[in-house]
């Protein structure tokens, strides 16, 4: 692992050294995080209750207007209502953002603790693939891969965990490598117990934690990486209601129509807020004493 | 072991790894729907003609026999002619490169600029309305993708007041690519920012409460010094990683900056050249990007270890 | 474009006093058309691609030919109108009896930009070399027989029938006038840097940037061109593109979106120009697919498709909903070619006589990030639910959607045509006939009575039975519903106000040397 990348997490971990070991309710952020997120949860799950149109419905003769009682954030250019987009649109981005950091995270993990833990060959392997994974270009590795398996939400996963996965390996492996000296494990060890028990009872739950405070970044990022493919046109298929899609369909009227894009992107400034809130909050609550 | 030694046997490194991207970008290209023949011949492609245009390219042949030649001529430092200019691949990939370095370099100048004494006031105010105003305002950076806040920023300083800065292109001369590429750095710099005032505030914190900062203050050091002193070591440091990390990421994410600043750097022409299926300059392009990556990690990582005395050579 | 720059803050600091002073001066005298063409100045036109390459007997790129058509020539011109041809580099010419044969008198002093004259043999030279390209738009010059050349102001073409489109095909820019043996280069390397009687010479390209071209002091008419030099950009991004023209950077924005036309309409030193074009648009049917087989639900797929409502909130009313898949700017285009226009009621009605009356489920190919294909396909798909018919998108990158539409793997697509000869042979074989190579439009359309028309009309030498054939065959085309025509629009494009004499034709062609800065 390039001394790089064992530095940032040594930074994170630096930035929850200080203070005392708080309650989840003492936590400030952590209950900011989560208060933001729950509203969007919340938000996106009565999506039919608080909104009054259907985010997919046409109303050619209502292009392009602005609020009105029945619309309150107006509508766009194919005369959908702009509010019932946002609240669904937070449905599909909330979905395709956590199932798309889910799988690169378990599957991360676990090829970072197996190769931190048995070094040799398969650390040799791993570490090959995951630097040809970081040397390859982000975006043609995606939008090649989007390509080949044709766009839609399906092939959004598959294409970030093909280049995600490498971030939690790399992280958990030197989690790993640094845990697997120490005293607990090196006992456990000699008191016999099986490699499965070591790994999954001892060392999983103290090296996960920056695996998770970096999945809630990730999440950021990742929702970023769908706008940026709805704007090369290879995100979430219409007519479903997504940021991504909106902010790039929306940025063609940015100078009749600023708020066409800007609403959007302020959801998903505000959904960055609060992952990043709760990233900190829970590197705090999960810090091993 | 010694720097040289080690930066020797990082280099040796290199070969297997861009060997696996030879090969990865190799097939994930030519295995792509699509088809450069009828990009290029649009409404006019008939079946024969397509054909023709696949024997004269080579395409016709089996793959592992196009992977042959390509990596034979590769050996000899030629890879190959674009399909759709018709002129050498490498060319076309050396005459851009300066573009977006100079994209990257200033956007990592610019960001270095705006997070390290945002990073500072942050530390210095732990936990006070500064330091939450920090930690917010930039993640706008990080919800408003590049495409948007581009447009925005030559609507405002291309445009309405009083036309600051051209709107797009490459400029002449090094004064002339320091105004032309002042927005698109700037974007590129929102990108990076949140990222880097994060990360630097942290190790700033640690700092600020480690016993050397204890001890140089109870010398009666003032505290302005002592800050500004770490603030700008941690400063650099911090960003050497930051970037040691994100370089893929971030000459990635340069594509779409380029797009919107119509920027002739790498970026877009890796973009137009996965639309169009012209595969000797995709290669092209990720095999000089993944070399670059490889590079920018041993400099990081040797940097990292010239400035930071506690990381040793591994 | 841009000169010598002084130290940063310095440029910044005249730039604001430059605008301001800008200002005051649009202020003070407001812009009126001068009525005498000025000489001199340059201008750029930012577009959307790069050039791909100059050779115009292969390139298929409107980027590329719309430049190599300020550099060579034809011997006649589609006009305005896009229906009458003009001498261009010949004078006139006169048909056999048989029309077999036709005879060229070149124009006198005409020149190559070297400086050297242009007689019969460069025009045998051009034409055989163009028709000798099998992966380039040799196909069109396929009735020619021989060339011959008894003066060096005479060229004599043999053909090997009648063939109606020959004057069309002759002023196709790939029968351009280059010099004999390319001046004595290769065929690659002269089209690095071609030579030819335009009112444009070559200047430089910087790949991937620019390509620019200067004043051809040879030029055949006297006077023109007007401007010193002009340069084409490369911008992707339409709204930078509109910016760059809003501030006087560029002087030509190549289509700007239909979204954006009222508000150009209105902006200050921006002209919006549309002109009258022959660009279609199609939502193709393949017939592979069982229920596009069926003739009745194509019809009713052509009756439940709202134009105007497309037209409307689509091309933001800059359209006209289309009868024909002939445009109107075409010769013998029908105007009564009775394209099915819509109406559910019929629709239904159609729909209940087919085999799919409960409806169906049906792919429809949209290009990834064409924003005018997802909207149209959104208006579509809502019409369609009302007849049961389940529209599932599938996005696509353009080259992945040209290759799934090139082989026929699709259900539903989006296609169109722009013409490139002022004839309705090219389009018609590629539409309709199985034989001309495209699949009729890639739909499998195989009607033997249309096939039948269309081959009596390209021996058909006079106009008016000629006129005849075409109505007979586009009615009978759309009754078909081979293909749904959608709408005609016209060019887009946007330019400074100080830009006078920027005409665009209806083949999307423009005479560079008409232009002029005021």
């Amino acid at each position: 692992m390039s001394i790089a990348a064992e530095v940032v997490t040594e930074a994170v971990i630096a930035e929850h050294r200080h203070g005392f070991r708080r309650r989840w309710y003492r936590t400030p952020s952590f209950v900011g995080g989560v208060s933001i997120l729950g509203t969007m949860v919340l938000l996106a799950v009565l999506a039919p209750l608080v909104t009054r149109h259907d985010p997919t419905s046409q109303d050619l003769l209502h292009t392009l207007q602005g609020p009105t009682s029945s619309h309150w954030l107006g509508t766009d250019d194919l005369g959908r209502d702009v509010w019932s987009r946002l609240v669904y649109g937070a449905r599909t981005d909330l979905r395709v953002a956590f199932l798309a950091v889910l799988f690169p995270f378990v599957i991360g993990t676990l090829v970072g603790l197996v190769s931190g833990f048995y070094g040799g060959w398969i650390d040799t392997v791993t570490n090959w693939l995951v630097n040809i994974v970081v040397a390859f270009p982000f975006y043609v590795l995606i939008i090649a891969l989007v390509f080949a398996l044709g766009s839609g939400t399906r092939n959004i996963y598959i294409a970030i965990t093909i280049v995600g996965w490498v971030s939690y390996a790399r992280i958990v492996r030197g989690e790993v490598i640094v845990a697997k000296r120490r005293e607990y494990v090196l006992a456990a060890r000699s008191a016999g117990l099986s490699d499965a028990r070591i790994l999954f009872r001892h060392l999983l739950p103290n090296v996960i934690t920056q695996a998770i405070v970096f999945a809630m970044s990730d999440i950021v990022l990742d929702i970023l990486a769908i706008v940026t493919l709805g704007y090369l046109g290879l995100g979430v298929q219409p007519p479903t209601a997504d940021w991504g899609k909106m902010i790039a369909d929306g940025q063609t009227f940015l100078t009749t129509h600023w708020e066409l894009s800007t609403l959007p992107g302020i959801a998903v400034v505000i959904t960055a807020l609060g992952l990043s809130l709760l990233a900190d909050g829970l590197a705090d609550l999960l810090r091993p004493e | 072991m010694s720097l040289g030694g080690y930066v020797v046997r990082r280099l040796a490194h290199l070969v297997p790894i861009v060997l696996g991207v030879t090969i990865l970008v190799f097939f994930l290209i030519h295995l792509v729907p699509g088809d450069p023949a009828r990009t290029i011949l649009g409404n006019q492609a008939t079946d024969a003609r397509v054909a023709l245009l696949h024997h004269e390219w080579g395409l016709d042949r089996p793959l592992p026999v196009q992977y042959e030649k390509f990596m034979g001529r590769l050996v000899h430092g030629d890879l190959g002619s674009s399909l759709f200019y018709g002129m050498g691949a490498g060319r076309l990939v050396v005459d851009r490169l300066p573009v977006t370095l100079w994209l990257i370099g200033f956007g990592t100048l610019l960001s270095v600029l705006i997070a390290v004494p945002l990073a500072a006031l942050a530390a210095t105010q732990r936990d006070r309305l500064p330091d939450h105003l920090v930690r917010a305002v930039p993640l706008v950076g990080l919800g408003f993708p590049p495409f948007w806040v581009g447009i925005v920023l030559l609507l405002v300083f291309g445009l309405h007041l009083g036309r600051l800065f051209p709107v797009g292109g490459y400029g002449n001369g090094f004064t002339g690519h320091l105004h032309s590429m002042f927005l698109p750095s700037l974007t590129v710099a929102f990108g990076i920012a949140p990222i880097l005032i994060r990360s630097l505030r942290a190790s700033l914190l640690e700092v600020l409460e480690s016993d050397y900062v204890t001890t140089a203050r109870s010398k009666g050091l003032p505290e302005r010094r002592v800050l500004v002193h770490h603030a700008l070591r941690n400063g650099i440091v911090s960003t050497v990683s930051v970037l040691g990390v994100n370089v893929g990421f971030l000459v990635g994410g340069t594509l779409v900056i380029e797009q919107v600043f119509a920027v002739p750097g790498i970026g877009q022409l890796m973009i137009n050249s996965i639309f169009q299926r012209d595969f000797p300059v995709v290669q092209a392009v990720t095999l000089v990007f993944s070399v670059m990556v490889v590079l920018v990690y041993l400099l990081t990582d040797v940097a990292h270890a010239l400035l930071d005395p506690r990381v040793r050579f591994e | 474009m841009q000169g010598k720059r002084p130290l940063f803050f310095l440029a910044v600091v005249s730039g604001v006093v430059l605008a301001a002073t800008a200002a005051l001066a649009a202020s003070a005298s407001p812009t009126h058309r001068a009525a005498t063409p000025k000489r001199g100045g340059s201008i750029t036109i930012a577009r959307i691609e790069d050039s791909q390459s100059f050779d115009k007997t292969n390139v298929f790129q409107n980027e590329s030919i719309w430049i190599t058509e300020q550099i060579m020539e034809p011997l006649y011109l589609a006009g305005k109108d896009g229906k009458t041809l003009n001498p261009w580099l010949a004078t006139g010419y006169s048909q056999a009896k048989d029309g077999k044969t036709y005879t060229f008198t070149l124009r006198k002093g005409v020149k190559f930009s070297n400086g050297k004259p242009m007689t019969s043999a460069d025009v045998k030279f051009s034409i055989d070399d163009a028709r000798a390209q099998a992966k380039g738009w040799g196909y069109l010059d396929a009735a020619i027989k021989s060339i011959t050349t008894p003066s060096p102001d005479t060229v004599v073409f043999h053909l090997k029938f009648a063939w109606a489109p020959f004057l069309a095909d002759i002023a196709l820019f790939a029968n351009g006038i280059i010099p004999n043996h390319f001046a004595g280069q290769s065929r690659k390397a002269f089209y690095t840097h071609p030579i030819g009687t335009g009112p444009f010479m070559w200047d430089k390209r910087v790949v991937g940037q620019s390509v620019t071209l200067k004043r051809n002091p040879f030029y055949w008419q006297k006077g023109k061109p007007y401007l010193d030099k002009v340069t084409w950009t490369f911008v992707t991004d339409e709204n930078t593109r509109e910016l760059q023209l809003r501030g006087g950077q560029i002087q030509v924005d190549e289509f700007p979106p239909f979204n954006s036309i009222t508000k150009l309409k209105s902006t200050p030193g921006v002209t919006m120009n549309l002109f009258p074009s022959t660009r279609t648009d199609y939502l193709g049917m393949n017939e592979s697919y069982p229920p596009l087989a069926d003739v009745h639900v194509r019809r009713a797929i052509s009756y439940a498709i709202d134009r105007a409502a497309i037209v409307k909130s689509v091309l933001f009313g800059y359209g006209k909903p289309a009868n024909s898949f002939l445009p109107p700017q075409v010769p013998y285009y029908s105007a009564n070619a009775g394209g099915l226009q819509y109406d559910m009621t019929k629709a239904k009605a159609e729909l209940a006589k087919s085999k799919f009356a409960k409806g169906f489920k049906v792919t429809l190919l949209v290009g990834a990030g064409a924003q005018v294909e997802s909207a149209m396909g959104q208006v579509i798909q809502q019409s369609l639910k009302g007849l049961g018919i389940n529209v599932v998108f599938k996005q696509e990158d353009t080259s992945t959607e040209f290759n799934d539409i090139g082989k026929r793997n699709y259900q539903l697509g989006f296609s169109y045509w722009t013409m490139d000869i002022a004839d309705p042979d090219e389009l018609v074989t590629f539409a309709i006939d199985p034989a001309g190579g495209a699949h009729s439009f890639y739909t499998g359309y195989n009607n033997p009575a249309v096939v039948k028309l269309s081959h009596k009309a390209q021996r058909e030498t006079d106009p008016t039975k000629r006129a005849q054939l075409y109505a007979q065959l586009q009615k009978q085309a759309a009754s078909d519903a081979f293909l749904n025509f959608l709408y005609y629009s016209p060019y887009r494009w946007a330019t400074s106000s100080k830009l006078h004499g920027f005409y665009v034709y209806p083949l999307g062609n423009y005479h560079l040397e008409d232009a002029w800065l005021g």
